[in-house]
């Protein structure tokens, strides 16, 4: 079913693309309400659509029927977080957001593989982590820009997903008392993932019993525009086989950086070996 | 007309080409980023053939080898030590300039078309910061002969 939400959304996103004809700089859409091609509970679909209406990310809505899909397309600018973001000496990746409905897929294929708690690693607006909330995980979100967590702080009236102003390779995850915890590190390999996850994985693994029961999801990509792995894996292979991690599964789904790529963006699910 | 004939035709032509890239610079207070890009293409364009060329000509003096040296030192005194710096100095002030405005204009509520607007200056700086990241690669390749 998971499979069948994040081929549907690709699908409503390649339809979008050839409709749309506004100026925002990033925009993305989400079914109005349930139907056959999303089966999402209605609640869950309100809950994201409140979590774009209070984005201050997000500047126009309107409805538009994509397909045979009624959805609401928000129009946003991320430029002013984008020039804070590389401003941070520290900071890995400029902020650019994965969809909604996205990180919305990802935190319910989590929820599937059994994870219980969703850490969102340079979590920019905290999407994912809101998302795997509303999917009544435990969830947290890790971002270092000043900026983009206080705009967090604006979404956590609706769901509290735990925003931390911090570094994630300096954070102190023992302080969270995680059970059966699933990373997503924000950014492509190539974008300044590969050393935000190689910091978070030394975090991780130098907390006893927590390494084995850890999952970690890793944003890919398969463009020509950027420089490949030589184990692959859309970029992450070499970090993969470093860490002896085991790939579970991959999921390909919308980002705000692919909207007029041929190739969504690839989601790997790994865990330890 | 032999191999040697063309090749010492083309390195005279694409070395022309060059000096009249230099005094186009040399009378302008701006570049746009285009014109910068094909300046520094030419330059990297040159100094390979100089490099092959060099490895090439014979040890014992020719025209060609004497307008080899005129080009290699043509690029090291007018362009490395004058021409670059220049370039280099006005991209990084522009980036600051342009990043200083952006700050300034971030508060406060603004409308669909003033943001949309204000994007393309966004843009524009992106566009800067990527010349920017080029030309200091060749400070790099400088640094590094």
């Amino acid at each position: 079913m998971i499979s069948d939400i994040a081929k549907n959304l690709v699908e409503l996103k390649k339809e979008f693309v050839k409709v749309y004809d506004g100026n925002s700089q990033i925009q993305e859409l989400i079914p109005k309400s349930t139907s056959e091609l999303f089966q999402i509970e209605q609640s869950h679909l309100d809950l994201l659509h409140e979590f774009a209406t209070k984005n201050p990310i997000y500047y126009n809505s309107f409805e538009k029927k994509i397909g045979s899909v009624d959805c609401i397309v928000y129009e946003g600018d991320i430029n002013k977080y984008w020039l804070n973001s590389i401003q941070h000496g520290s900071s890995k990746a400029p902020f650019s957001p994965t969809w909604i409905m996205s990180g919305y897929v990802g935190a319910l294929l989590a929820k599937e593989l059994g994870y219980s708690d969703v850490i969102d690693i340079g979590s920019g607006d905290g999407r994912i982590a809101f998302a795997a909330k509303i999917l009544g995980m435990e969830s947290y979100s890790i971002e270092i820009d000043n900026l983009l967590v206080d705009l967090q702080n604006l979404l956590t009236s609706t769901l509290d997903f735990h925003p931390f102003c911090s570094d994630a390779v300096a954070f102190d995850y023992t302080s969270l008392n995680l059970t059966r915890p699933i990373f997503f590190i924000g950014g492509l390999a190539q974008m300044g993932g590969i050393s935000l996850a190689s910091g978070v994985l030394n975090s991780i693994q130098s907390v006893s019993n927590l390494e084995k029961k850890t999952g970690w999801v890793f944003a890919g990509t398969l463009s020509q525009k950027y420089p490949s792995d030589p184990k692959n894996e859309a970029g992450w292979g070499t970090l993969i086989d470093d860490n002896n991690l085991k790939i579970l599964k991959n999921i390909s789904l919308p980002t705000a950086w692919t909207l007029h790529e041929s190739d969504e963006t690839l989601y790997i699910f790994a865990k330890s070996n | 007309m032999t191999s040697a004939e063309e090749i010492s035709k083309l390195f005279d032509s694409e070395s022309q080409k060059l000096k009249t890239l230099f005094d186009t610079v040399d009378s302008k207070t701006t570049m746009n980023i285009h014109e910068i890009v094909e300046t520094y293409y030419q330059v990297m364009n040159v100094s390979s053939m100089v490099t092959m060329l060099k490895s090439q000509a014979d040890s014992e003096p020719n025209p060609l080898l004497t307008e080899i040296q005129e080009t290699e030192k043509l690029i090291s005194e007018k362009f490395d030590s004058i021409i670059h710096p220049r370039i280099l100095a006005k991209i990084s002030s522009s980036i600051q300039e342009m990043t200083k405005n952006l700050q300034s204009g971030t508060s406060g509520e603004k409308s669909k078309e003033q943001i949309e607007s204000d994007a393309k200056l966004f843009e524009e700086l992106r566009q800067t910061m990527s010349t920017k990241e080029f030309v200091e690669q060749y400070e790099k390749g400088i640094s590094h002969d």
